[in-house]
């Protein structure tokens, strides 16, 4: 076991070396408003038990947001401003996949230029539509 | 049949935005132990590839393997991989039979000439000239010429198409091969196992879709991101190997308290696969956290090896002498597969090059 900080509760090493991570990558963050990374945390030898430390030390942000993209993702701030936890799941609600991106904003919450031109060009093409015209 | 235009575009139609491509992209790069940094660029590549065409052909095969495809994924981010390919020729999924189904995959061998791909489920047999397996009066040798000829690559699916699996069994009544024998120079990708894991078939197509080329392969040609380590190296039941607890009978303490299964017949230590770290069915278990071992099913004539439930060639009386006699075994072994892939990669310009010990490079 290794403790992060003190009155913080023991933690196990695998997890710490991952808050470590974190903190190595926020101060980049503050340094560079651009920089994006993510921690593939299923691809750690971690384990639930991990995870769940992670969750708990990491603790909850303002942000809270839930996607239906293929599938529910839901996307937090952590209580650590930049740190977000991303967690993909299947439609029984199991956990596919889980990350911790160090971001001003997940990629994924980003629209996409692609989508954003083609919503500005539906958009126009509703309005120009004869069921769309003003009342005058 | 394949499409010109961007999946980008052709998906934002249906109502994909490029954020599911970016969640896809990110949920695979994870599956292939690629950066996580690697999802953009990968959900790049893909938004601007072609729907890529495949033909699937079902030679001397089960039909698990398309089953493993198909029925392991939840309707949701996994299955994404049906909105990249267009599949234009599998028996057991299209609608058109006969004569239909047969145009079906020439038209789409003329349209996408030279930009195919091809998946082989199943061994070819040669024996008696090919007559014991054949679809539409052709012999399964004669369709997979035909359809290669012009692809850009072939993908063997399943153990029976990349080794021989069970039909090429001893005595191999059919004269069965696998279908590294019969490609020629063309790229080819085995992708092993009884069935091989869905995420190693959707993840090698993504691979190429996304970045264009094939992704780097072992000496049997196996993507290594799927088959880079052995079950055992990754077998949560790795720390009782290790203290010399194995379990002696099925229903014995050792059974009942998860102890290894070496004794029992597992072949994990020589098994390169990712069944014990992505597992089955959603990722709920794999056949050694059922209390099976491992049958090697990913390795070459891994049905003639001396039986599925006889133990690796050593005993347990001295837990350092079982791991030194299993690693000399898995190098045995290893050597013996490697001398395999040599004699059947001789029949295949790429794979001659690259001696079966030297890790290759990817190929473009």
């Amino acid at each position: 076991m290794d403790t992060l900080s003190p009155g913080a509760g023991p933690i196990d090493a695998p997890a710490a070396a991952v808050l470590r991570e974190v903190v190595a990558r926020l101060q980049r963050l503050a340094r560079e408003p651009d920089f994006s990374d993510a921690i593939d945390l299923h691809s750690l030898p971690l384990g639930e038990s991990g995870r769940e430390q992670l969750r708990q030390r990491l603790g909850q942000g303002e942000v809270d947001c839930a996607l239906q993209v293929a599938g529910a993702t839901r996307i937090c701030e952590t209580a650590y401003a930049g740190a977000w936890w991303v967690r993909h799941a299947d439609a029984d609600d199991r956990t596919q996949h889980e990350q911790i991106v160090i971001a001003r904003v997940p990629a994924l919450l980003l629209a996409h230029s692609d989508d954003i031109g083609d919503a500005a060009r539906r958009l126009a093409e509703e309005l120009a539509a004869p069921a769309c015209q003003e009342i005058s | 049949m394949s499409q010109a235009r961007l999946l980008g575009e052709v998906l934002r139609e249906r109502g994909v935005s490029r954020r599911a491509f970016l969640k896809y992209a990110g949920y695979m790069a994870s599956l292939m132990a690629l950066p996580p940094s690697a999802a953009g660029a990968m959900a790049e590549g893909l938004a601007k590839a072609r729907r890529q065409a495949v033909i699937w052909l079902s030679f001397q095969e089960c039909t698990g393997c398309i089953e493993s495809l198909t029925r392991s994924f939840s309707p949701s981010l996994e299955d994404l991989i049906f909105d990249f390919i267009s599949l234009d020729y599998q028996h057991a999924l299209q609608a058109a039979s006969g004569e239909a189904a047969e145009e079906a995959r020439r038209q789409s061998m003329r349209e996408n000439k030279g930009k195919y791909i091809v998946i082989v489920d199943g061994s070819v047999p040669m024996g008696d000239g090919g007559v014991y397996s054949t679809v539409a009066g052709h012999t399964n040798q004669a369709i997979l010429a035909e359809t290669i000829a012009d692809a850009a690559a072939v993908v063997a699916v399943g153990t029976c198409a990349a080794f021989g699996g069970l039909p090429e069994a001893d005595p191999n009544p059919t004269g069965a091969v696998p279908i590294s024998q019969l490609v020629g120079d063309k790229p080819l990708i085995n992708i092993p196992g009884c069935p091989p894991m869905p995420q190693a078939m959707a993840g090698t197509l993504l691979h190429i879709l996304s970045f264009g080329k094939l992704p780097e392969l072992d000496h049997l040609h196996r993507p290594r991101a799927f088959f880079g380590e052995n079950i055992h190296d990754r077998c949560y039941r790795r720390p009782f190997y290790e203290r010399g607890l194995f379990a002696k009978a099925f229903d014995d303490e050792g059974a009942r308290e998860g102890w290894c299964l070496y004794e029992l017949g597992c072949k994990g230590p020589v098994t390169y696969n990712a069944c014990a770290s992505l597992k089955w069915n959603g990722g709920v278990s794999f056949p050694i956290q059922s209390g099976h071992g491992c049958i090697g099913c990913s390795e070459p004539r891994f049905w003639d090896r001396g039986g599925l439930y006889r133990a690796l060639p050593t005993g347990t009386s001295d837990v350092r002498k079982v791991i030194g006699i299993a690693a000399v075994a898995g190098v045995a072994l290893g050597a013996g597969a490697a001398a395999l892939a040599r004699r059947r990669s001789a029949a295949t310009r790429d794979a001659a090059a690259a001696p079966p010990a030297k890790t290759p490079s990817p190929q473009e």
